[in-house]
């Protein structure tokens, strides 16, 4: 069994939702990377700081219930939506809002966005 | 008229199985083959020979023979579009993107994609240059 601790994410500049607090657990510990150029800082950040294992969506794939935050740099009608409507935590490194086809899924307690590697922190 | 230069072309290999209905709100959701598997039902999947970029408004978008201008392109879309194949073409007819993804065309119905259907992005080749 590993340990995992607890992060605190912030929305960024010019971002909305959140905050979240993400703790990875044995069932849900991938930190899943759905961005450009592999594993974004974000999502290495928040691996780094929980314990949670960085993983890179474009690379190979993972069950939604496995996924602990899903960190994207969607901007602003696709990727934004789709882990939110499966109840995955989502991290937009974009600052974006709700829109988009699937808006209606995109909620405070479930998504943020603007987020950097500085707001990350230790919860 | 200045050469066109190629800002990206791409060849479709599978259509979500809710491309339609977006077709239908004037969008149209493109990723490379190799996008997670959770995005595929809204997604035209393509496999691209040209990925150069910047693109900016005034480009024209051929989707087989029907063609867009492009009026608006949004702060990241290149980046995504370069990186990872993904575009939001919207068919909106806006002079400012409503979304950092977006690439807004003309107001013009979407045609439908199938595996075979081919995508290019031309642009005054004067403007070669990615604007990122």
């Amino acid at each position: 069994m590993a340990e995992y601790k607890a992060v605190r994410v912030e929305a960024g500049r010019g971002g909305w939702g959140g905050p979240l607090t993400i703790k990875p657990t044995d069932e849900r510990k991938l930190i899943y990377s759905v961005t450009g150029g592999g594993i974004h800082p974000v999502a290495q950040r928040i691996a780094e700081l929980t314990g949670g294992e960085a993983f890179d969506g474009f690379k190979s794939s993972a069950p939604f219930d496995k996924i602990a935050v899903a960190v994207i740099d969607c901007g602003g009608t696709a990727r934004v939506g789709v882990y939110p409507m499966k109840k995955v935590p989502t991290v937009d490194v974009h600052a974006t809002s709700p829109a988009g086809p699937l808006a209606m899924f995109i909620k405070e307690d479930i998504f943020v966005s603007g987020v950097a590697p500085e707001n990350v922190k230790e919860a | 008229m200045r050469p066109a230069h190629t800002r990206y072309a791409t060849t479709v290999t599978a259509v979500g199985e809710q491309v339609p209905e977006f077709i239908g709100q004037g969008l149209l959701i493109w990723f490379a083959e190799g996008a997670p598997e959770e995005l595929h039902f809204f997604t035209v999947l393509h496999r691209p020979t040209v990925t150069t970029g910047g693109v900016r408004p005034g480009d024209l978008v051929r989707i087989d023979d029907k063609q867009f201008r492009v009026t608006a392109v949004g702060d990241v879309a290149n980046e995504n579009m370069v990186n990872l194949g993904h575009m939001d073409l919207k068919a909106n007819g806006a002079t400012e993107a409503p979304l950092p993804g977006d690439i807004c065309l003309e107001e013009l119905p979407l045609p439908e994609p199938r595996p075979g259907t081919t995508l290019v992005i031309e642009g005054d080749a004067a403007q070669a240059e990615p604007d990122r």
